[in-house]
């Protein structure tokens, strides 16, 4: 197993390898001046071609490519086309606060869809199982922007429980906290639910059932744990989503995340800044999947066998 | 004579699971919902006259709640919000189903060859799915229109490819918990090839969280449209798109809810039919559930 | 355990829908702000913007968010007043030794935050350093050389004649720095942009990016009339309307530099907030490409100044929040003149101009741009088109796009915008002259050398009554070949606690806030 943990963790250079090639590529491909982006309509023409010189955009693609994977070879992300300010200190500003949100939104999603699911599930078609059912519909077809807005509206504006935003204590982080939550709810719950009743109509099952094997024991001790492969997975797909920030959400609750600060890059085709955080997520979503892969192999001892 | 067969087995597989599906009243329910939603999208003319219902402004009128004459009330630039729901169901249910289906299509092939063979192939296409995992979906999307266009077909793809990760992991874990189990070890030992095996024995049976994953996205699917719109890929003003209404309504949210209410309730109606049809789908594809 | 978990669920849920659909339209008059205020001269203001910070250095920034930081640490030789008239800031007095050369000479005993004296070596590594900025270099790009003369007396020498001097250095990049700290900074591997110390009347406390910018009252500044009447401010960037509007309205925030067009109506309607309207200094227009068909015919465009409806721009881009335009420069520009050709709306008259060009059955064309306002008023405009018989479509894209697309010239028509600063010249030359056709702002790819020729002299002749006269006749002149249609400019909307007293507005987003303080 630690072989394959490291073998895992080898692969990322290659992986980061890539995904800087593709995004520097592609990047390189879209339309427009950053110079004249970051300075903005009214600037003038000199101070646009003064700025590409200084950014060393008038050398070719591959030159700069070549540039940039240099440094990157010495741990050097370098520095924002917009702030000047080293990527890497832009992100890390922001990481924390985006992890924070993240983890709680995650374990908010988790702790309560898990038993919903569960629970509708085992009583199938019955109210709870409806109820369940439209609430996660509904969270999935509501835009964070709507949620959080009507959040702060009920809860801020009207209520005066929690700040309207920022980020500042724990009052500030429960909105964003259920905004986000609410989203990843929808599919952990149908997911959780869905895999269960599969694995309880499982002949196994039923033989247990059938030897009158306690309910609630042949739930949790065998159709949970056999259920969990596709809720681990899709946790895991949306935990890594939410480490790349939630830029909606972030937006309607000043939340100073890195997923703004990657759109307003990405506007602003600010090339190193958009790279750092690409890199940063690709090294995020990597360790997600892997911690995902391991579990299988706790959850399911036949998957193991190929993790050598 | 062997080909009548197999033709027959399948009319009389199909014809079950349609037997199966019609005793389920919820599915049926969806299934209503859906026939209603692309009749109204079919027969969107003549619901509404798109010149003189859709397009037309009315500025003294904007922002009206919900009336007898404008069911859904009037957005801001005083257009009947319910004329613009239904022509633009044709827009939204379109690119709902498409792109999740180019996700479904290409991420399950990715997923399930992954999960199947295991081992060295699995390494390369999980790894080449982190990258594009990593890659912002908005700036695959600036891409796609840098290249290819603003058509509607490059939405559907924009959003279709930045979903391909995520399906194939989720196939990929169901087929490597499926794969060592009897049934497919028995199809192997009589000789079947691998692709027959992944098609006939594990993908049925791994159906639950692909349908449920599947219908749930196509809520998301419509509302990236919105985004879209607004860096040119997609819907162009004054088409009407519900992602595109939700977005629009953003800056009215406290002066006037009906202009994002009526696209949210929309696109949870279609994703409820969605649900409905696809729990009664899988329940009836079940092959446990066989006699 | 797992139960009472859903109901909790379903409560809060419950609880939101209802509390947020209960709100509708009544303001609360619930809260009682007024009497909790720390009414003393140590209070810290909280002030709230619609975007971010990009950096403290002066010389590596051109944005408002970023400038309402920087005026306020450090201090410039000159300032524009409320009246828009250039007075001294650092300096005490100036004279033009002839057209090229300017005498200053410092205020007396004024320090910089950490004790050091601000002398004429301070001046000259600061706009020696400007010069050598890609973002505000071109402002001083006149500039030749910094003689020094003593400590407190210097002569800037230009290199041409330029009536935009002084205004480029009220500009926030004129900003003067600390020689020997910059120095010292910038010898152990340091920016300024982490620790900017200047002469200005605030100190710097802290900035996380994304979050806040604390600044404290500089006990030090040498002016003591315009010193801080409050203890310190606190910048915090909202992007969000509706969440910036409700933090001021939950007493989050003490003042709303950036109200969302339609949120005006719920401030107004607050007993407890007041609401603070001025002119702004900027213009939307609809810009037609003078040298693509059919927009190269002069009668097309009167015709389409003539067939737009700007009241109905008006109304849905900004929620009525501002006035509609005749003129080529906003109401509140400097250098704005009434010569401007007024097009009424008149869509039978912009038939009429239309057969007469040729296009008695209308044409086709496509309108680049980018920002929902924009996409709104454009919308506007396609059904006021739609009335004449011309098909216009939409193509909305991304500011990088729209400024490449635009810049090469591809398009047919865009919506655009402009924010005139103090500077006329700043504003004429990129949007009328000739060789700044696309890429440098002149997107109706406009080319006239009358119109070249008196922007070149408005900016060089020392006679303010004949510059005054160019800048009549560039309006009449681009306004009868009706190369835009002017379209509305946008209200400034400064939100406030009612009882916060002492900002000072200007027209060009360089608000003062030095003077804030509660008010019993």
């Amino acid at each position: 197993m630690y072989k394959y943990v490291l073998k895992r963790l080898l692969m990322l250079i290659p992986v980061i390898l890539g995904v800087s090639f593709l995004v520097f590529f592609i990047m390189s491909l879209a339309p427009g001046d950053p110079a004249r982006t970051i300075l903005g309509e009214t600037a003038p023409i000199e101070s646009v071609m003064a700025l590409r010189e200084e950014l060393g955009l008038n050398d070719p693609v591959i030159v700069r490519y070549v540039n940039y994977m240099a440094d990157l070879l010495h741990g050097d992300l370098g520095e924002s086309y917009k702030t000047g300010q080293p990527v890497i200190s832009e992100i890390l500003s922001r990481f924390p606060a985006t992890l924070t949100l993240a983890f709680w939104g995650m374990l908010f999603a988790v702790v309560l869809s898990i038993p919903i699911g569960i629970i509708s599930a085992t009583k199938q078609y019955s109210i709870m199982d409806r109820v369940s059912m439209v609430f996660a519909l509904l969270g999935v077809a509501t835009p964070n922007f709507w949620l959080g807005l009507m959040l702060i509206i009920g809860f801020s504006l009207n209520l005066k429980w929690f700040p309207s935003g920022g980020n500042d204590g724990w009052s500030s982080l429960v909105l964003p906290v259920i905004t986000l939550g609410t989203g990843c709810m929808a599919s952990i719950t149908r997911i959780t639910r869905s895999s269960m009743l599969e694995v309880i109509r499982q002949d196994y099952i039923r033989t247990a059932k059938a030897k009158g094997v306690n309910k609630k024991a042949v739930i949790y001790k065998h159709a949970l744990k056999n259920a969990l492969i596709p809720v681990v997975t899709v946790v895991g797909l949306q935990f890594g989503s939410l480490l790349g920030g939630a830029v909606l959400t972030e937006s309607v609750f000043s939340w100073p995340g890195v997923g703004t600060f990657l759109v307003n890059s990405i506007k602003a085709q600010d090339t190193p800044a958009v790279l750092g955080c690409v890199i940063v997520f690709c090294i995020c979503f990597s360790i997600v999947n892997l911690v995902v892969d391991i579990l299988y192999a706790y959850i399911d001892p036949r998957i193991k066998s190929k993790y050598k | 004579m062997a080909k009548t067969t197999t033709v027959q087995k399948k009319r009389s597989m199909a014809s079950e699971i349609w037997r199966r599906l019609r005793r389920d009243k919820l599915a049926m329910l969806g299934l209503a919902i859906l026939v209603i939603l692309a009749l109204m999208a079919i027969f969107a003319d003549v619901i509404a006259d798109y010149d003189t219902k859709v397009i037309t402004q009315n500025i003294s009128n904007r922002l009206q709640e919900p009336s007898l004459e404008h069911w859904c009330g009037t957005d801001e630039f005083g257009r009947d919000i319910f004329a613009r729901l239904v022509h633009g169901s044709r827009v939204s249910l379109v690119v709902g189903l498409v792109s999740v289906t180019i996700s479904l299509v290409l991420g399950g092939t990715l997923g399930s060859i992954a999960g199947y063979y295991g081992g060295k192939v699995d390494n390369v296409i999980m790894r080449i799915m982190d990258i594009f995992l990593a890659v912002p979906s908005i700036l695959l999307a600036m891409t796609i229109v840098a290249a290819l266009g603003t058509s509607l077909f490059n939405v559907m793809l924009a959003i279709g490819i930045s979903g391909i990760p995520g399906y194939a992991r989720i196939i990929r874990a169901s087929v490597m918990s499926i794969k060592d189990q009897e049934f497919v070890e028995a199809s192997r030992a009589i000789g079947a090839k691998s692709p027959t095996t992944i098609f006939r024995e594990i993908l049925p049976n791994c159906l639950a969280p692909i349908i449920v994953q599947a219908t749930l996205s196509v809520a998301s699917a419509i509302l990236s449209t919105a985004s879209l719109s607004f860096i040119g890929l997609g819907v162009q003003p004054p088409d009407p798109e519900w992602g595109a209404m939700l977005s629009g309504g953003r800056n009215y949210l406290r002066d006037a809810l009906h202009l994002t209410l009526f696209p949210g309730l929309a696109i949870v109606i279609t994703i409820l039919a969605l649900n409905l049809l696809g729990d009664g789908l899988r329940d009836a594809l079940d092959p446990r559930l066989k006699q | 355990m797992k139960k009472t978990g859903k109901i909790v669920l379903a409560c809060l849920l419950a609880a939101a829908m209802l509390s947020a659909t209960a709100c509708g339209g009544r303001s609360s008059s619930t809260k009682s702000s007024s009497g909790t205020h720390d009414t003393s001269a140590d209070a810290i203001i909280k002030a709230g913007m619609s975007a971010d910070i990009s950096s403290l250095d002066p010389h590596d920034h051109n944005d408002v968010p970023s400038s309402y930081a920087t005026r306020h640490i450090y201090s410039n030789l000159v300032r524009v007043n409320e009246e828009n008239e250039v007075v001294g800031d650092l300096a005490e007095s100036w004279e033009y030794v002839d057209d090229t050369t300017v005498k200053f000479k410092l205020k007396e005993g004024v320090q910089f935050s950490d004790g050091t004296p601000l002398t004429s070596e301070d001046v000259k590594f600061s706009l020696e350093r400007q010069k050598e900025s890609a973002k505000v270099g071109h402002l001083v790009s006149m500039i030749d050389n910094v003689e020094v003369v003593d400590d407190l007396n210097f002569i800037i020498h230009m290199n041409q004649p330029s009536n935009t001097l002084l205004t480029s250095l009220a500009h926030s990049g004129g900003a003067i720095l600390c020689k020997s700290y910059t120095e010292k900074l910038e010898a152990e591997g340091k920016k300024i942009a982490d620790a900017p110390m200047g002469s200005g009347p605030y100190t710097f406390v802290s900035w996380q990016a994304g979050s806040q910018l604390e600044l404290k009252r500089n006990d030090n500044y040498f002016d003591k009339e315009r010193a801080a009447k409050n203890g310190g401010i606190i910048l915090k960037p909202i992007t969000e309307e509706t969440s910036r509007t409700i933090a001021l309205e939950n007493g989050e925030l003490d003042l709303l530099l950036n109200v969302g067009t339609n949120d005006a109506q719920k401030i107004r309607d607050n007993e407890n907030l007041a609401l603070d309207e001025y002119q702004s200094s900027q213009v939307e227009m609809f810009v037609m490409n003078t040298q693509k068909a059919p927009f190269d015919n002069p009668l097309v465009r009167q015709a389409m100044n003539y067939a737009i409806n700007k009241d109905d721009a008006l109304i849905v881009a900004v929620n009525g929040e501002g006035e509609v335009v005749d003129t080529y420069l906003a109401p509140g520009a400097i250098g704005v003149q009434d010569t401007a050709v007024k097009y009424e709306y008149n869509p039978e008259k912009a038939k009429e101009l239309l057969a007469e060009a040729g296009y008695a059955n209308g044409f086709t064309f496509t309108t680049f741009l980018s920002g929902d306002k924009r996409a709104r008023a454009a919308t506007a405009i396609q059904a006021n088109l739609q009335q004449i018989g011309v098909t216009m479509k939409i193509e909305q894209m991304e500011s990088s796009t729209f400024y490449e697309r635009t810049g090469n010239g591809e398009h047919d028509a865009c919506m655009a915008g402009w924010v005139a600063n103090a500077e006329p010249d700043n504003t004429y030359r990129p949007l009328f002259y000739s060789t700044n056709a696309g890429a440098g702002g002149n997107r109706a790819m406009y080319k006239n050398p009358e119109v070249d020729a008196l922007i070149d002299d408005a900016v060089t002749n020392r006679d303010a009554a004949q510059v005054e006269e160019d800048y009549k006749e560039i309006q009449r002149i681009v306004s009868e070949d009706a190369i835009w249609t002017p379209l509305y400019s946008e209200k400034g909307l400064i939100a406030r606690n009612k009882d916060l007293a002492g900002l000072e507005i200007s027209s060009f987003n360089m608000h003062v806030l030095t003077g804030l303080h509660y008010e019993q």
